[in-house]
């Protein structure tokens, strides 16, 4: 059971809605997007619903669920709803929120969707550009999971769809100029 | 002789180097010159604005700053996660001008930011700038009786502000497109809904569940194959179908490729220069439909109620 | 000298607020022509009247003041205060210090109190200047135009005319009846529409203060309340009603079949045609633009079956005048494209299609003769899945309004689909369940219990097809699941929009519609059947959607209050216009030019007293004249006096500040 009234402002509410340029407040729970989501089957809550929770300021249970780390960002629902809410950037707005408040999920599958993004990140830093294999290779490790896709790859590797080596930008160290110069920005704001 | 910025992306050599290869021979047989950008880097795809805020602007502008230099009006973009990014950055520095002077600090060495450079995907261009008419009248070798789903995928014409392109719901281009080469694009209800993306790697289960739906309504709606416009899509659709097939115990079939690799087919290139091996699933099969003209289907008989309301007089 | 009184309210808390309203009071007092400055809390009451009566009196003031809210709201009220007191009415100033100063400048209380005391001073000062000025009497038209011949329409015209109004009804198409006569039963009774319809519709045709003028428009209206004139375009219908007797031999022959609006489109008629079995008047009009006679000058059958030698295809359209001193305005209402919903596949899948359709198809003189059919095969379906809010509360699709009547309808579809097909399942999904009327709940409990309709609270996100049924996705937000209905028919609750000419004829008749094309009442909440433009009266749905009972509560309403315009053989009318000091005027003319009304004419008077020469001098028309005073701006020789705005009352606001 959720007991309301007693914080005394949503500030979980004005949060979301500034960093999102949406306003949650508008969403009138008619479900369209639920049944466009194509994966709100295996969101722990789907969008209508995080967006009550949001309406209601329940921050924790935002943060723990799964959803906004299931989001594709197809902009399906926000092409639909009847109220134009972009209700992506309102995912994406919860993410960096929960980023930001240094919020770990204990969810595993959130654990290994993010940890993908963490090391497709590093492979720009280091390279400019993705490399695939060494990609695949450190989630695979990272995630535990030492064979999975393993019986894609030899015929990948074949066909040419995955390259043994990898491609670098000249200026790789403009990247990694650039990715400090961003940390910082993110850290004085 | 068009000049066009180009922006192949970081599949363009890898996973998706059938759609470029494709891509530059069309572009010539249609008088265009494509410029690649000199020094490119990734567009930071998903993983970059999934996790962080200025990083996920800056890793674009940088592209778009060098792509300014090379004074084109337009940039093609092959690869739609790449070209959503790109475009979708573009939009959101240009209404925050006080956004864009701080994420342009980041980039040091390449200079400052105008946002000059129009963004086109590389389907938008064609059907666009180069228009059907055009292409029509560089078909060599029609593709009548290839019968086709059109597979746009969910960043294509989606969101509507950013992509102005198209329908975001039941898009026609590609149709349109397929059925200036000669082949006949079929009713496609999935023809928008997403692969899964980049869910590719980390949450597989989730491709093969969503890319399984739409393979199987592609194979009810009669298509020989799928053909699409972007990297991942191909791939999710590609090679995770064998995965898919053994996961749901059902045979598919259904190959994907990509639509220049048709456009280079109809303009009269030769089988080998499409890069069919690259596919997982073998393409051979469905081009041998070529040339196979099917009968007329059968009309729907209709009950002798409606026959007589259509024809009664109040 | 003049001797003026200034009462100056609080307004609850409007104006004392944001007010310092004792210094107001006291800085009028200040001034030298002030006899009295008082305050009261709400000055339009009871009390604050008796308050404004009794200090003229024992001030013996000349003139009023009263700073308080705007003149459009309570002027009547305190110049009636002034009569009842033995003063002019006219020698009443309000100076508006809520509009104008306390509800627009809330943050800044000392500037808004300067203000306040300046406009004061400036009323006073204008209020010196007052004239006595008496109401006018302008004669009244007792006849009544209503432009519309649906159930609205109808029913003002039926009321009007039994209180002894000549009414002129006018219908663009050939048959009144409206929207009415395409519904099968009405809700909450399921009384057959066209039943309880066409008694009204003959009532019309033989009621002997109704001219019914069917196929017509209206398309000039010139004048003012009491006094309008209407110029009408009477079709050409190529058949001679007065000789026709609707055997409907033409109809049988016509070779040409064109597809049948009353039945939206789902069967066909002829060019030749009366548009449904009940029409009033029962005459067929030729389809212009599709008959081949009329178009290309080959066939002529009709003619040639027409015992009464009733067709004339030579017709031209006619233009009539009639003067009426109101105007009804009863439009109706159309059905929403659902194109834009590609979603749904709208416009690709056949067996998708509109209430109106349904409708249609499940009236027992139907195309489809009272049982519902797939478009695309003719079968009877099995599996109905109706979709509300079609259109409506969507904001992507720009319509934010309710429309009101689709919840109850979409119910009423439930009952009839399981009463015609009694092994059909209705599934409807919706966002909300709006039954307000009386008796409205326990229809929409009827068509649940009743008929075991599945009700799924949630939007449908997409419709695709699965052989030959459609697919219907949403989500049932109640036991939070994503759901698929295998559907044979899909029936969408399209949105009410207002008629497609509604702008148009708005402009034409000088009244305001809205962003959506609803015409727009006078105030939404106590003048819901008026328009700011007087004499002009608005029922049913052109004013915004609404159902059966409310539609004739505002016609009986519309007619009332022209029964109230028409009580008297004259009606008075305001005397702040404009008059012309034939001494000054130079007969140039520019007033004649620049009137927006038309009220200013020339006349030819004597060059001087016993002189024969003539010389022109403009003429104003004070029944037409609204004072708007663009005439006295324009003239030259300062030839114009318009009573309420004099030059001296003018300079003198302006000298005082």
């Amino acid at each position: 059971m959720i007991t309301l009234g007693l914080q005394e402002k949503n500030t979980f509410l004005e949060a979301v809605n500034k960093k999102s340029g949406a306003n949650v407040l508008e969403c009138y729970q008619c479900g369209k997007c639920v049944s466009t989501c194509p994966v709100s089957g295996y969101m722990d809550f789907p969008p209508r619903e995080v967006m009550q929770m949001v309406k209601l300021g329940l921050k924790e249970e935002t943060y723990m669920a799964n959803s906004m780390w299931f989001c594709l960002t197809c902009s399906a629902c926000s092409g639909r709803c009847p109220r134009q809410i972009d209700i992506p950037a309102v995912m994406e707005g919860i993410r960096h929120l929960a980023i930001e408040e240094n919020y770990h999920s204990n969810n595993k599958k959130v654990k290994e969707i993010t940890r993908f993004h963490e090391i497709f990140l590093d492979m720009i830093r280091r390279y400019g550009r993705n490399y695939e294999l060494r990609m695949m290779a450190e989630f695979n490790i990272r995630t535990r999971n030492l064979f999975k896709d393993m019986h894609l790859a030899p015929k990948a590797l074949l066909k040419g769809k995955i390259t043994l080596g990898h491609e670098s930008t000249k200026s790789a160290k403009a990247i990694q100029k650039m990715y400090k110069l961003a940390e910082k920005l993110e850290k004085n704001k | 002789m068009n000049k066009l910025t180009y922006f192949p992306g970081c599949s363009a050599h890898g996973t998706s180097e059938e759609f470029d290869h494709t891509l530059k021979l069309v572009m010539k047989t249609l008088d265009v010159q494509l410029e690649e950008i000199p020094d490119w880097n990734c567009c930071g795809a998903t993983s970059a604005h999934v996790m962080t805020e200025n990083l996920a602007l800056a890793l674009p502008m940088r592209n778009l700053v060098l792509a300014e230099k090379l004074d084109n009006k337009t940039m093609g973009i092959a690869c739609a996660s790449c070209y959503s990014r790109m475009k979708g950055t573009k939009k959101h520095l240009d209404e925050n001008p006080e956004l864009t002077k701080k994420i342009n600090s980041t980039i040091i060495d390449e200079g400052e930011y105008h946002g000059t450079i129009d963004i086109k995907s590389m389907l938008q261009y064609c059907f666009e700038e180069i228009g059907l008419e055009t292409i029509k009248s560089k078909v060599k070798k029609s593709l009548a009786g290839l019968k086709v789903a059109c597979y746009y995928g969910c960043l294509l014409t989606r969101p509507k502000d950013v992509t102005e392109f198209d329908s975001p719901e039941y898009p026609m281009s590609m149709d349109l497109l397929m059925e200036a080469l000669g082949a006949k694009a079929v009713e496609f209800d999935y023809k928008t809904e997403c692969c899964g993306a980049s869910f590719s790697i980390s949450n597989t289960e989730v491709v093969e569940a969503l890319s399984g739906k739409i393979l199987e309504v592609a194979k009810e709606s009669g298509a020989h194959l799928i053909v699409v416009a972007c990297p991942l899509c191909q791939s999710n659709l590609d090679m995770r179908q064998p995965d898919i097939e053994k996961h749901t115990k059902t045979q598919i079939g259904l190959p994907v490729m990509y639509f220049t690799q048709l456009m280079a087919l109809a303009f009269g290139f030769p089988e080998k220069e499409l890069m069919l091996p690259k596919h997982i699933v073998p393409v051979e099969e469905a081009l041998k439909n070529i040339g196979k003209i099917e009968p007329e289907p059968e009309k729907i008989k209709k009950t002798k109620k409606a026959v007589e309301a259509e024809s009664e007089v109040e | 000298m003049a001797r003026v009184g200034v009462f100056t309210c609080f307004c609850g808390a409007n104006i004392a607020d944001f007010i310092d309203v004792h210094q107001v009071v006291e800085s009028a007092k200040k001034i030298k022509e002030v006899k009295v400055s008082v305050e009261y809390k709400y000055m339009c009451s009871d009390p604050g009247q008796q308050m404004i009566r009794e200090a003229i009196i024992q001030h013996r003031l000349t003139s009023v003041v009263v700073a308080a809210c705007s003149p459009r709201m309570h002027e009547k009220t305190f110049r009636k205060a002034l009569l009842d007191a033995g003063l002019n009415p006219y020698m009443l100033e309000i100076a508006n210090i809520r509009e104008h100063s306390s509800w627009v400048h809330q943050k800044d209380k000392k500037a808004a109190t300067e203000k306040a005391a300046d406009l004061i001073r400036m009323a006073v000062a204008k209020s010196i200047a007052n004239e006595q000025l008496h109401e006018i009497s302008v004669p009244v038209t007792k006849r009544a135009l209503v432009i519309g011949g649906g159930i609205a329409g109808i029913q003002a015209a039926l009321d009007i005319a039994d209180a002894r109004i000549p009414v002129t009804l006018i219908e663009r198409s050939s048959s009144i009846g409206g929207r009415m006569a395409q519904l099968d039963e009405t809700f909450p009774t399921l009384d057959c529409s066209q039943c309880i319809l066409t008694p009204k519709m003959v009532d019309v045709a033989s009621h002997p203060y109704i001219e019914l003028i069917p196929y017509s428009e209206v398309i000039e209206l010139d004048g003012f309340v009491g006094n309008y004139k209407a110029k009408i375009r009477k079709k050409a219908s190529y058949v001679n009603f007065s000789t026709c007797t609707g055997c409907g031999a033409c109809t049988q022959k016509c070779p040409v079949k064109v597809p049948n609006e009353f039945n939206m489109g789902i069967d066909k008629r002829k060019a030749i045609y009366t548009p449904f079995p009940q029409a009033v008047p029962n005459k067929p009009v030729i389809d212009a633009e599709h008959c081949t006679m009329l178009t290309k000058g080959k066939c002529g059958i009709c003619a040639k079956v027409c015992e009464k030698g009733s067709i004339d295809y030579k017709m031209v359209d006619e233009i009539i005048e009639r003067e009426v001193g109101a105007v009804v305005v009863a439009t109706g209402y159309d059905l929403w494209d659902p194109k834009p919903y590609e979603e749904y596949g709208v416009g690709r899948y056949k067996d998708i299609i509109t209430s109106l359709e349904f409708e249609r198809m499940v009236s027992a003189s139907g195309p489809t003769n009272g049982v519902p059919v797939r478009p695309s095969d003719g079968k009877v379906p099995k599996n109905v899945v109706f979709i509300k809010c079609i259109g409506s509360r969507d904001e992507a699709k720009g319509i934010e309004y309710c429309s009101k009547i689709c919840c109850m309808y979409t119910a009423k579809h439930a009952i009839l689909l399981h009463h015609k097909v009694h092994d059909s399942h209705a599934y409807i999904f919706y966002m909300d369940i709006r039954a307000a009327g009386k008796g409205y709940e326990e229809f929409v409990k009827r068509a649940q219990v009743e008929t075991a309709a599945t009700y799924l609270r949630g939007r449908v996100s997409k419709i695709y097809k699965k052989g030959d049924k459609l697919m219907v996705r949403g989500e049932d937000a109640q036991i939070g699941q994503v759901v698929e209905v295998e559907a044979d028919l899909v029936v969408l609750a399209t949105a009410v929009v207002p008629y497609k000419e509604n702008p148009a004829l708005a402009r034409l008749l000088g009244i305001s519609y809205d962003k959506y094309g609803y015409m727009s009442e006078a105030h939404p909440k106590l003048r819901p059947v008026e328009t700011a433009k007087a004499g002009i009266f608005l029922a049913g749905c052109t004013q915004a959607p609404k159902d059966i009972p409310d539609t004739v509560a505002q016609a009986s309403a519309c007619a009332a209050k022209v029964c109230g315009l028409f009580s008297g053989d004259t009606m008075k009318k305001d005397p702040m216009i404009s008059t012309i000091n034939n001494e000054n005027c130079t007969g140039c003319q520019n007033c004649v030019k620049v009137c927006p009304y038309g009220a200013i004419v020339t006349e030819e008077i004597a060059l001087g007293h016993g002189s024969k020469e003539l010389r022109t001098v403009a003429k104003i028309n004070e029944g037409v004249c609204q004072g708007c005073g663009s005439c006295v701006a324009i003239c030259r020789s300062m030839s114009i006096h318009l009573a309420g705005f004099t030059d001296p009352q003018i300079i003198n606001e302006i000298v005082s500040i």
